[in-house]
């Protein structure tokens, strides 16, 4: 009986050495403290000072320790459940999302085909270009295809291109320079290359 | 095995000889079935009496029977639970008869409004990286000709053993498994980012789960995905390790978050990071995945942890691994797309 009506007062007495740790941080409503018991956990080391740096150990068996109110604060949020209940549309509501919803569904369709034929035309015209290089002589003139063949003089910008001697490999490859997303206002002056710290 | 041949035989010889003759019947009528002959000896047990017998309804009922006064003459609209489809709350698989509404219906519970923009680093990708990408990995073949293929992935068994002969290949030297083809890259299959995943492990969260809880809050709000936990398989007694306890989180993020999250991590973590060489280019698993870490005072850099830095217990916050999925099939062309990003490597480069 006396230990039951301790362990209340203990209760009470932890709500309210938690309460002002709690309010000044935050401003939403916080579990009771009663919850916490059961997660109990020993870190208040930042909150309070001790005077040794081992483990504070309760006067009493049983007795709870204290939780750290960021802690308690995660927690609360972390399993919160904050699940609105599902849209519900009336039936033209619904028929105007659904219009939207597939003129969406077909403008990033249409933009994806778009981007992929673009760079289909780069490819292709790649091809072409480097078909030109590889049956082109050292005068600039295109030669048949029976005469390029084991002919060193010709295709030698070709045979250059396909080395590829600065793209794989550390240091080579794109350069740090190139590494800039897209911005709204991109700066005037591209790359600080005086910067040091 | 000869001896059960001769048994065998024996046997549908034998079985032969007692079978009877075949009978040409002359009278279709007398043609007996034994489907016949068994609803002769059922019929005892049939229902004789049949719906079709009963009698009409009475005239009254008739008379009274007109749903559509009833309706029109009720007061009160019915509760809509007695006329509204209502999909179930969750999805219990793909035979249950009541489905979900798709995640585009608003109805849906999983239903997100948006994306309504790709990220930054997505249109970066799609406005010059791929085309950048694919020119500076162009490999040219002349007409007619194709791409050297590589030796045998499976090998032969090579010797004068019978036992060769129709044996499945080998697998390859070194290992059983088979690394993937890595086909010339083409506008179809320039590399591109196809998720990422954090991966905290938290050894302290063995005896405090609070070191969980922290991770887990870092991480979902780094990431904007909601974390999995993991818990420990084995006991280790020397690292008082035990087992069935939580002790990491992991996010995976799909694309558009993926491509968020890395650009707050190429613009804004990393060169905030004193002395950063970058990530190690022997980081890979050889099939185009890149992995690298933070520790966590590098966590701390991200601006969704420094903006609250004080609301999170210091010795608490996790540092983390990051998994960037490529389409590339090796680590070679994952790189060079990680380059473009903007990640730095440094030391030699395995593939």
């Amino acid at each position: 009986m006396a230990g039951g009506r301790l362990a209340t007062v203990h209760h009470q007495v932890s709500s309210v050495l938690l309460r002002p740790h709690i309010q000044p941080s935050l401003s939403v409503p916080t579990p009771s403290p009663l919850r916490n018991t059961t997660t109990a956990i020993q870190s208040s080391r930042q909150t309070q000072s001790c005077f040794s740096t081992s483990a504070p150990r309760p006067a009493r068996k049983g007795a709870v320790q204290q939780v750290d109110p960021r802690v308690t604060n995660i927690r609360y949020h972390l399993f919160h459940p904050r699940v609105p209940r599902p849209l519900r549309f009336s039936r033209l509501r619904a028929l105007r999302h659904w219009t939207i919803h597939r003129a969406w569904q077909m403008f990033k369709a249409k933009t994806n085909t778009q981007r992929e034929k673009e760079l289909e035309r780069q490819y292709q015209s790649m091809a072409r270009a480097c078909e030109e290089l590889r049956l082109t002589d050292e005068n600039g003139m295109r030669v048949s295809e029976a005469d390029a063949n084991g002919n060193k003089k010709v295709g030698r910008l070709f045979r250059i291109a396909m080395e590829k001697k600065r793209v794989w490999g550390p240091g080579k490859g794109f350069p740090i320079e190139y590494a800039r997303a897209q911005t709204d206002y991109p700066p005037r002056n591209g790359w600080n290359h005086e910067w040091t710290r | 095995m000869a001896l059960r041949e001769a048994v065998s035989s024996f046997r549908t010889a034998s079985r032969a000889a007692l079978r009877p003759l075949p009978q040409y019947h002359t009278n279709a009528l007398a043609v007996r079935y034994n489907s016949t002959a068994a609803l002769d000896s059922a019929s005892e047990d049939l229902e004789p009496s049949s719906s079709f017998g009963a009698s009409a309804p009475q005239e009254d009922l008739v008379a009274q029977f007109d749903p559509l006064s009833w309706s029109r003459g009720r007061k009160k609209q019915l509760p809509p639970s007695r006329y509204r489809y209502r999909p179930p709350k969750y999805y219990r698989g793909p035979l249950h008869p009541n489905q979900p509404p798709p995640e585009s219906d608003p109805a849906s519970r999983a239903f997100r409004p948006g994306p309504f923009m790709k990220t930054r680093l997505e249109q970066t990708h799609e406005a010059t990286i791929a085309a950048d990408y694919m020119t500076l990995v162009y490999q040219h073949y002349p007409p007619g000709t194709r791409p050297s293929k590589s030796g045998q992935r499976l090998r032969e068994w090579v010797g004068d053993s019978p036992y060769f002969e129709n044996r499945p290949l080998r697998a390859p030297r070194g290992g059983t498994t088979l690394s993937p083809v890595r086909k010339p890259i083409t506008f179809r299959n320039v590399p591109r980012i196809t998720g990422v995943t954090v991966h905290s492990f938290c050894k302290d969260g063995i005896s405090e789960s609070a070191y969980i809880h922290v991770a887990s809050m870092i991480v979902q709000s780094v990431t904007n995905v909601r974390c999995q936990t993991h818990e420990s398989r084995t006991t280790v007694q020397q690292w008082a390790y035990k087992a069935r306890r939580t002790v990491a989180v992991k996010a995976k993020l799909d694309v558009d978050d993926a491509h968020d999250f890395l650009g707050k991590t190429i613009d804004m973590v990393m060169p905030k990071i004193k002395d950063y060489s970058g990530v190690s280019g022997t980081s890979g698993d050889s099939c185009g995945n890149i992995s690298f870490g933070f520790t966590p005072e590098q966590v701390a850099y991200y601006p969704e942890v420094e903006a609250i830095f004080d609301q999170y217990p210091p010795q608490m916050i996790p540092g983390f691994h990051v998994t960037v999925h490529t389409s590339a099939v090796n680590d070679r062309d994952a790189r060079l797309l990680l380059e473009a990003y903007g990640i730095p490597f440094y030391g030699k480069h395995v593939n």
